[in-house]
């Protein structure tokens, strides 16, 4: 148990141990041991975790599926190290090893036989083969046990995906409600919208991958409901890439759930007519998030009034330049939650049927036209922290593999060198018959690549049939 | 419960706690935390060999909780009785962390169980620690070791305002809990507002779309693609998708990341408000939709008073003007609108709104540049100044009092006749305010109002008024001055008497000699009988100098002569008055024995001298400037009153 009085402390020096072990290794790879970076790095580590064993008294470095916990606390991914966490996890479970323990007392010399052992290719029977390295190495302050006996820390103890689930079903009627009794002029229960958002913030940080497949859910319930629930996930998974703390990952979910509230002021003739818009019904479109802004005056029951979620609502579509809309008369700098929400936004809008878009393009092109495209006006640093969080291929994207197989993403890689080799769900062969019981490969390993993606909903495919 | 959502379509009926969060929590009764009664299950239970459930030391523990919850409930944080409590809570849990790791409680509506057995229980709902838990969904809870931390403070000040919440508001006890982000209490609850909640699920096997139409498709699109585009220059086929794939396009460089960290940074420090405000003007400039303006006025309208109650005055400034730009510009508000934004003003200017506000500048609680409060206070409107003038009467802080008096004196200026209405107030402060007011902007035609004042029962309404009188005709002025020589008030009196003198009313001489020949005055302090006598003086002419030189000179027949301080003010007088004879009997006096007298002579003279031209009525120093507020002390020197002491003594 961490007895270090601020969780805050442990995530930090947790995440720098990390990070200075994996800095061992990639010097290491590099350059022959007596070098000075090499040992700069092992100085370095060395006084880190020296001063975290007298703060804590124990180091015991578990990994639970994709995430690192540190003594019982489970250390945050975000941008800065989501990388490091993913190669040092690659490396470990390369291996076998699911925890790594270190002791008072470690002495410098045991770091690098102990790196060196990490490095070697993994033999036969990878855990049996490292502990016995381990044991011809001096000093007995590290151990490591396998990944099959690590044992789950007390903390996590369900399955992600139906926790997602729920999540979701709560959040989308949460949505319907928030949105049609505004439409209807009711007042609005905002501790509906406080949990739900709660808990999406919740099921992002516990597993954000189960979250993000939820968003592949399509004809579920209405559009609007759906897209609001689906853009606070995107946006919380961007924020959570950033570093923001759980009370802002809340503010900026509460802010994405609510952003398009002003439609509820447009026709619905409008927002659900299938084909193009003529200019007039544009025009009026266009008025949502003014309409918004407005309408969140109107929340009640908020300790304070919501003006970062007005912000979101009134500027997701102004663009980075504010060449979008509404247009300004005085001089405005674009939030930052805006920004963020807007990024979110365009990619669920973009990868969705709305009333008003025949084709929607598959996840990867979104991405790409996104970034590559100026003109849509997206923050092109928020871009590429959604394409670190969803990977090239983002989850439901419905692939066909050099082996002429049809899969659907169904989980991104977390290293960044492998961020266009997700983990694909197998579901037919190469004639298009369905596999009774689809298959997981992991591209990383180099053994199938995608050649082709496509767009599920043109084909009339339900990405998250194979996914949920 | 949440722990296995899938649960959700199951709930039976009586899992939802509809019943219980309809019940709000009734503040508890106020009373100190004496020893707990005895909220123990009535069942004996002890922690019997074999059984290794802490039951016995978690019995206590609630009864060591339920005190500390009481204590915070009724003691701020600083307290010491407070304190103790807390520490006592925090050294139980330490205790029992030396024999479990870990606390897991079954939550019921009036108990709480450990393994099946009740440590806690307490039927009454409105100081139930299990029924507060229960309400808002809660069915299990876990402390864990590091509890006793902060987070114990955190806790326990959660359960308190959890208690005090109304069912309108966003908050319950779930959501608190999770901004407290606690690492060692947990929770499970019930998922509340899932009434119709639909998890999803996969389609059928048999209901899905034929994949191999994706198969053929792509095949067919690709072929396409590829005749469309041909090979490329080299005669090489184009790249496939995925070849070409750089992880740096992907990855945000350590600049990057730290140009988002700074993002995030500013981020959290804008002033979000402002920026929303923005917004608000920016659209209420937009030619079309004229009803969205009015919706826009009617948020302003709702939020200035907020804002002024937080002392947020310069944004209140800042809405004000942008919206007095706005009015302004041709073409943007039409009638109805430009009406709206007079009823916000108005608002704004009433007098609950400004008393409140004037109440917090007074007493500290809001501290605002006056520049920015002056700002704030010129677009006010005529509502306003009973509440400002009362204000700037009382004010004692020179900057602040002349920033109030700017306000008022910028709206008298636009509403003249309300100025005048605030003559009837029933607040004799606004009262004098409006006399003394009257009086800056030389409002004559306030004068028959003004004279009816001099009966008010308030002194500092008459002071107002004697000091405003110079914009009083010469009748009505002569009328209430000499009135005002025998009200009860002595600086209603010394300011009628110097008033007099400076206007020269003449009509007043007989009044005055008759003071100062007569035997009332002697009562009178010397400053006052001063003032009287200098009035007398500057208006009497030739004969008050022979009516003052005998005062100061003069033996009775039994050769006794005036008081001290009669003959000190009568030579005071002769020196003011400056007609022949009047240096004659001030010489006359100046080797008196009565060193208050000589003094008062000596003085005389010297004056007298410094203005001797031959021809010349000297003027009258009575020391009050026509239009003078009141306040200004009387010219008593104190060499004079020093000499009266010594005379006395």
């Amino acid at each position: 148990m961490s007895s270090l009085d601020d969780t805050g402390l442990v995530q930090d020096l947790g995440g720098k141990l990390l990070t200075g072990i994996h800095i061992v290794l990639r010097s290491m790879r590099l350059y022959p041991v007596e070098n000075e970076q090499v040992q700069q790095a092992i100085d370095d580590l060395q006084k880190q975790m020296i001063t975290f064993l007298k703060g804590e008294g124990a180091f015991e470095l578990h990994i639970a599926g994709d995430f690192f916990f540190l003594n019982e606390t489970r250390l945050r991914l975000d941008l800065s190290n989501f990388s490091t966490f993913g190669n040092l996890a690659s490396v470990l479970t390369s291996h076998e090893i699911g925890e790594i323990s270190v002791l008072p007392g470690v002495q410098r010399e045991e770091w690098a036989p102990f790196a060196a052992l990490l490095l070697r290719d993994p033999a036969e029977d990878p855990f049996s083969e490292f502990v016995d390295g381990l044991s011809k190495t001096p000093g007995e302050h590290i151990d490591v046990r396998p990944l099959a006996e690590a044992s789950e820390p007390e903390l996590i103890e369900r399955d992600s995906l139906e926790e997602a689930k729920g999540t979701y079903a709560q959040s989308v009627k949460v949505a319907r409600d928030v949105l049609t009794g505004m439409r209807l002029g009711k007042a609005v229960n905002a501790r509906k919208v406080k949990r739900a958002v709660q808990g999406i913030v919740d099921q992002v940080l516990d597993n954000e991958s189960s979250m993000v497949t939820m968003t592949t859910l399509r004809g579920f319930d209405e559009y609007t409901f759906t897209h609001s629930v689906n853009v606070s996930i995107f946006s919380v998974v961007i924020g959570q890439r950033l570093g923001l703390t759980k009370l802002q990952l809340y503010e900026l979910g509460l802010g994405a759930l609510l952003h398009d509230i002003g439609k509820m002021r447009v026709d619905t003739e409008i927002i659900n007519k299938a084909g193009g818009l003529t200019e007039e019904e544009w025009t009026a479109l266009k008025h949502h998030p003014t309409e918004g802004l407005l309408l969140l005056f109107e929340m009640r029951g908020f300790a304070e009034i919501p003006y970062r979620q007005m912000l979101m609502a009134y500027e997701h579509h102004m663009k980075i330049d504010l060449s979008g809309y509404p247009q300004n008369e005085r001089v405005r700098e674009i939030s930052l939650f805006s920004r963020i929400v807007a990024v979110a936004d365009g990619f669920d809008a973009g990868t969705s049927v709305r009333s008003y878009q025949y084709e929607p393009w598959p996840p990867d092109e979104v991405l790409k036209e996104m970034r590559d495209n100026p003109r849509r006006g997206f923050d092109q640093l928020i871009v590429t922290a959604l394409i670190t969080a969803t990977g090239v291929y983002p989850v439901g994207t419905l692939v066909i593999l050099d082996t002429g197989e049809l899969g659907v993403v169904s989980k991104t890689n977390p290293e960044v060198e492998h961020i266009h080799q997700p983990l694909v769900k197998v579901i037919s062969d190469a004639r298009g018959r369905p596999l009774e019981t689809p298959v997981t490969v992991d591209l990383a390993l180099g053994e199938h690549s995608v050649v082709r993606t496509t767009d599920a909903q043109k084909y009339g495919i339900r990405v998250s049939d194979y996914l949920i | 419960m949440t722990d296995n959502p899938a649960d959700i379509s199951e709930q039976p009926p009586d899992e939802a706690p509809t019943e219980a969060s309809d019940e709000a929590p009734t503040e508890a009764p106020d009373e100190a935390p004496t020893e707990a009664p005895d909220e123990a299950p009535t069942e004996a239970q002890d922690w019997s060999e074999g059984d290794d459930l802490p039951v016995a030391q978690a019995r206590e523990l609630f009864v060591v909780l339920g005190k500390a919850l009481r204590a915070f409930q009724l003691y701020d944080e600083n307290n010491p009785v407070r304190r103790r409590f807390v520490t006592n809570l925090r050294e139980t849990f330490e205790k029992l962390w030396q024999e479990v790791e870990g606390l897991n409680l079954a939550v019921e509506e009036d108990r709480l169980l450990l393994g099946g057995r009740a440590v806690y229980e307490n039927p009454s709902r409105s100081d139930s620690l299990a029924f507060l838990l229960y309400k808002d969904g809660v069915r299990d809870v876990t402390f864990l070791p590091g509890f006793e931390g902060p987070e114990l403070d955190k806790v326990l000040g959660v359960l308190q305002r959890a208690r005090m919440l109304k069912t309108a508001e966003a908050d319950d006890l779930l959501t608190m809990l999770w901004e407290e982000d606690l690492e060692f209490f947990k929770c499970q609850y019930v998922a509340q507002f899932t009434e119709g909640a639909v998890v999803p699920t996969a389609q059928a096997v048999e209901e899905r779309a034929n994949l191999a139409q994706v198969i053929q498709g792509e095949a067919e699109a690709a072929q396409a693609e590829e005749d469309k585009a041909g090979t490329a220059k080299n005669g090489h086929p184009p790249p496939k998708i995925g070849q070409d794939f750089s992880p740096k396009s992907y990855a945000l460089e350590p600049e990057e990341m730290a140009e988002l960290k700074r993002a995030l940074a500013a981020e959290m420090s804008r002033d979000v408000r402002h920026d929303v405000l923005s917004a608000l003007f920016d659209r209420l400039e937009d030619p079309e939709r004229s009803d969205r303006k009015s919706e826009i006025l009617k948020i302003i309208r709702e939020l200035l008073p907020g804002l002024l109650s937080r002392g947020a005055i310069e944004s209140v400034a800042n809405i004000l003007e942008e919206l007095a730009a706005v009015r302004a510009e041709p073409g943007i508000l039409d009638e109805v609108h430009q009406m709206e934004c007079d009823i916000l003003l108005d608002d704004l200017s009433s007098t609950e709104t400004l008393e409140e506000l004037v109440r917090a500048l007074q007493d500290g609680t809001v501290d605002v540049p006056v520049e920015v409060l002056g700002r704030f206070l010129g677009h006010l409107r005529v509502g306003a100044l009973p509440v400002l003038l009362g204000a700037a009467e009382q004010e004692e802080l020179p900057g602040l009092k002349d920033t109030l008096r700017g306000a008022v004196h910028g709206i008298a200026k636009q509403n003249p006749e309300a100025v005048l209405a605030l003559l009837g107030n029933v607040n004799p402060v606004v009262i004098s305010g409006a006399v003394r007011l009257i009086g800056r902007m030389g409002m004559a035609e306030a004068a028959a109002e003004l004279a009816g004042l001099m009966l008010h029962q308030d002194a500092d309404v008459r002071l107002a008024l004697v000091e405003t009188a110079e914009l009083l005709r010469e009748d009505l002025t002569t009328e209430t001055l000499v009135g005002a020589l025998s009200d009860a008030e002595r600086d209603v009196r010394l300011a009628a008497a110097r008033a007099l003198a400076s206007l020269g009313h003449e009509k007043a001489v007989p009044v005055l000699k008759e003071m100062v020949t007569g035997k009332e005055i002697r009562q009178l302090d010397l400053t006052e009988k001063i003032a009287i006598f200098e009035s007398y003086g500057a208006l009497g002419g030739a004969e008050a100098a022979t009516v003052l030189s005998g005062l100061l000179n003069k033996k009775t027949f039994f050769g006794q002569r005036e008081p001290s301080e009669i003959r000190a003010s009568a030579a005071r007088a002769l020196g003011k008055a400056g007609f022949p004879g009047a240096e004659e009997a001030l010489s006359a006096a100046q080797g008196d024995e009565d060193a208050v007298v000589r003094t008062a002579v000596r003085q005389a003279i010297e004056g007298f001298l410094q203005r001797a031209e031959p021809g010349v009525k000297p003027e009258v120093d009575s020391g009050v400037e026509p239009g003078v507020e009141a306040g200004v002390e009387s010219a008593v020197e104190p060499e004079l009153e020093q000499g009266l002491e010594e005379v006395t003594e």
